[in-house]
């Protein structure tokens, strides 16, 4: 709390200037959670603030109380100076505030305009269509936002969709837009079209509050990032004094560790080669001639744009499709198309990219999880898995009520380490290839640097590591050798740990 | 949900907690009995009388239990069938038509098969080429859902009607092994040593036991074996099934045909049991639908199957009793009295895993 205070005393701010919403003191509790604890928040007219937190460090629940989602338990909300008490979110909407949610809340076989509208009390009974795609292009055109207001909105893309819910904020006239993780959802290139739409909406007067938990990207878009633990507020800092890990510390409570990981030892022998492997769907090349060799003992990074042949990739390598050409082996042994449990038993471990809906079954306990994919007999063997889960449950501090709560009740980052453990530790010396895909996607930095240092030990322990990943940072930091792959071909490979960022770049691109 | 200032929310509950398991179906069947009880005043009966005779009837009297064990029996079966179906959501509704087919073949088994053979052998061979029949009835079914991925409830309801008319032909419009040579359309008796005697003079078989046997085997089977595992993990998330290198064409083949097994060996039971021919007052009783119902009241737990269809079967007893009391009651209500107990029994379920909150709200718009 201390450290708040003095965040906004230490601003540029005085006490003079007239916050557009303020909280103060705000408490929040859920039965067993106090969500928000003494929290102080203040947003300037025209400025783009960031909440930055881990999942669960209490930044939306805080979002919710300023847009009259929630009531505070204690505390107060602040609209320019004065106390509001807002009951419900259309009531924050007739103070102005506005909150675009994670997942969209429109009708998917509406108009956008129809959209735009809906819920505007003042319409008449018959709506003139052609005035109402008038006065939503208008809006939309303001802020620089393209959309057609014709289009139905089942047909457009999460960036679109997203677009026509903050076309519904202005239209319905709100000045303070509280976007809640906005950038989950979309791919790079609309991510960059939501940031520059953020910046026109900045630039026209209205107050900005961008949730998320993503360290990297906020600093740029933020004029002020304040960063939540636990329910409390840890630190805020101005644009041009935030750094990545100063943030990251404030965001965890410890310092973070996230730089570059590499092998220590010599490679070993050569356990995973593909060789001029090729898959079809359609005519279409999915996987283009790709060949490599992964050794013992190091990790082998595959960049590229999210759909140019990541996950083919990975599923030839795990048999579970099988090639058009080429040859893939693993530990000697030639498993082209011979099925996904063969491919295990010559040595291969495989953590998908989906992980809870592929890697793990989501309503099965960690101890049924645990026996996935491993060899099962007649009777499945519970008593043994559940020793095991109970001891990577305590070795890797996976946080659970018990070793037989169901999967999909745990976190992201403590999902991704039961996964991990099953393939990595738990298969022990009978996995000596693992193929990992964005093993960090979604999770919080503290699971980050978590997985990160698991794969780095199993590495260290002799495992050759093919590591498929659209982050590319996760790729630099982990990789001993890297690979682009752009519309299933491989267009770039480095000779060593050190590759040209910028070549990458193009070569992900396909400007190689 | 906002009445007035008064606002009413349902909310998920973290955990139910172990009273709720018994106060929610007591309260259930407590409101089902009201609500029925304002029919039976309606059409000026006395609820008392009547619940007591259906309590009397279908529960608690020596013949009346037994009356109800005796239907229970391939309910049971039925309800199993629906059960290791729909725990995988495969939605199998032709239990109706593959019971008809269990007692086809069990009656063909019987009659053809097995005149020589002494009860101990006679009788397993008539379950067992039923359940072999039931299953044959849900083949095609499930061929095309597994390799093509065809809908299942659509193929294997519109069977049920196929079955129904067979049963019908083999009795009324042919002249095969399977119908009594004799003018008066009827089946044909299957070997006597091909049926079972009941218990004293009760309604109740010893087919019962084994209906019970086959709940707690299959409920220890699936528990524990890796079969009943890869069903899990498959009824949960088929992408994690694939993975994981199962097949699931397989599964979805097996489970298919063990259900159309189990709803043919209820077919079987009937005839080994009380019919002893190819009967079709089968026709009458749904007992494959009824089985649907029974698997949902038990959420696809096998051995609360035994329970619910027990209720089930009491439920009907009682019900007809009532037809034929000092005061009538018109079978229309004593309908309506089942439906009103499986309705609540169905929508507690509700109540047990979601907590229902009302909140003082503010008066809308008090704050500008």
């Amino acid at each position: 709390m201390s450290a708040s205070h003095e965040a906004v005393k230490g601003s540029h701010r005085d006490g003079a200037t007239l916050f557009a919403l303020s909280a103060r003191n705000v408490t929040k509790r859920f039965p067993g959670v106090v969500a928000n604890d003494g929290v102080d928040f203040d947003l300037a007219p025209g400025e783009v603030h960031t909440l930055l937190g881990e999942n669960g460090a209490g930044k939306s629940t805080l979002a919710s109380v300023l847009c009259g989602l929630y009531k505070p338990d204690e505390g107060a909300v602040l609209r320019n100076g004065t106390q509001v008490r807002l009951t419900s979110p259309r009531h924050g909407l007739q103070n102005g505030i506005a909150m675009v949610h994670q997942h969209f809340r429109l009708v998917d076989r509406f108009s956008v305009a129809e959209n735009v509208v809906l819920g505007d009390r003042s319409l008449p009974f018959f709506l003139k269509t052609n005035t109402l795609n008038d006065q939503v292009a208008e809006v939309a055109e303001r802020f620089g936002l393209p959309l057609d207001p014709n289009a139905l909105v089942g047909d457009l893309s999460a960036g679109q969709r997203q677009r026509v819910e903050i076309v519904k904020a202005l239209y319905q006239g709100a000045d303070i837009l509280l976007l809640d993780e906005p950038t989950a959802l979309l791919a790079p290139p609309e991510v960059e079209k939501l940031f520059e739409t953020v910046r026109s909406m900045a630039a026209a007067g209205k107050s900005i509050v961008f949730v998320s938990h993503k360290l990297g990207e906020v600093v740029d878009i933020s004029d002020r990032i304040t960063v939540m633990r636990d329910g409390r507020v840890t630190g805020s800092v101005n644009r041009g004094e935030a750094d990545g890990r100063k943030l990251a510390e404030l965001m965890v409570g410890r310092d973070i560790d996230l730089s570059p990981r590499r092998a220590t030892g010599a490679c070993g022998d050569t356990l995973l080669t593909l060789h001029n492997v090729s898959l079809y769907r359609d005519g279409v090349a999915l996987v283009d001639n790709v060949s490599f060799d992964v050794r013992a003992g190091e990790i082998l990074g595959v960049a590229g744009v999210s759909g140019n042949g990541q996950r083919e990739l990975a599923e030839l390598v795990a048999g579970l499709v099988a090639p058009a050409g080429g040859v893939i082996s693993v530990c000697g042994n030639e498993t082209n198309g011979q099925g996904t449990r063969s491919v295990r038993r010559a040595g291969l471990a495989y953590v998908p990219e989906d992980r809870l809906g592929t890697g793990l079954s989501p309503s099965l306990s960690i101890v049924d999880n645990m026996v996935l994919t491993k060899e099962r007999g007649f009777v499945v063997d519970r008593k043994g898995a559940r020793l095991e889960a109970d001891k990577y449950i305590a070795h890797l501090e996976i946080k659970t009520p018990s070793a037989l709560t169901a999967t999909r009740k745990l976190s992201g980052g403590n999902s991704q380490k039961v996964l991990l453990a099953r393939e990595i530790f738990a298969a022990g010396d009978d996995a000596k290839v693992l193929v990992v895909c964005s093993p960090t996607r979604g999770l919080d930095v503290g699971a980050v640097e978590t997985v990160h240092k698991l794969l780095d030990e199993a590495r260290a322990q002799g495992k050759a590591i093919l590591l498929i990943s659209e982050d590319l940072d996760e790729v630099l930091t982990l990789a001993d050798r890297l690979l682009v792959l752009y519309r299933g071909a491989v267009v770039y490979e480095s000779a060593g740990a050190t590759a040209d960022v910028e070549a990458v770049g193009l070569a992900m691109a396909g400007l190689a | 949900m906002i009445v007035g200032n008064v606002r009413i929310d349902f909310e998920p509950r973290l955990k139910s907690p172990r009273w709720l398991m018994v106060a929610v179906p007591v309260l259930s069947l407590v409101f089902a009995l009201i609500v029925a009880a304002i029919f039976l005043l309606a059409t000026g009966h006395s609820p008392i009388t009547a619940y007591g005779r259906i309590l009397d009837k279908g529960f608690l009297s020596f013949y009346g239990i037994t009356d109800t064990l005796g239907l229970a029996t391939p309910l049971i079966c039925t309800g199993l069938a629906a059960a290791f179906a729909f725990r995988m959501n495969l939605f199998n509704i032709g239990e109706e038509g593959q019971m008809y087919l269990g007692m086809i073949g069990g009656a063909w088994a019987g009659i053809v098969l097995v005149e020589s053979l002494p009860t101990l052998f006679a009788v397993p061979i008539v379950l067992l080429v039923g359940a072999a029949t039931g299953a044959m009835w849900v083949l095609v079914p499930a061929l095309l859902r597994a390799k093509l991925g065809t809908s299942e409830i659509v193929s294997t309801l519109l069977l049920n009607y196929v079955a129904l008319n067979l049963v019908n032909f083999f009795i009324f419009g042919s002249r095969t092994v399977l119908r009594d040579p004799s003018p008066f359309p009827d089946g044909q008796a299957v070997a006597d040593s091909a049926r079972l005697d009941r218990f004293g003079t009760t309604n109740t078989y010893p087919t019962l036991v084994i209906a019970i046997a086959l709940a707690v085997l299959l409920w220890v089977f699936i528990r524990y074996s890796n079969y009943g595992y890869e069903t899990s993990v498959f009824a949960d998330s088929p992408n994690t099934a694939r993975y994981a290198g199962m097949s699931a064409g397989w599964l979805t083949l097996s489970v298919l045909l063990g259900s159309g097994a189990l709803a043919g060996l209820g077919g079987a039971m009937y005839v080994v049991g009380p019919a002893g021919k190819v009967d079709p007052g089968l026709l009458q009783l749904g007992l494959g639908y009824a089985g649907i119902v029974v698997a949902a009241l038990a959420r696809y737990n096998f051995l609360a199957v035994i329970l619910t269809a027990i209720l089930f079967a009491g439920l009907r007893v009682g019900g007809a009793a009532l037809q034929v009391s000092s005061d009538p009651v018109p079978i229309s209500i004593a309908v309506v009295i089942q439906g009103a107990v499986l309705l609540f029994a169905l929508g507690g379920e509700m109540f047990r895993r979601n907590r229902l909150r009302v909140r003082r709200v503010a008066a809308a718009g008090g704050v500008a």
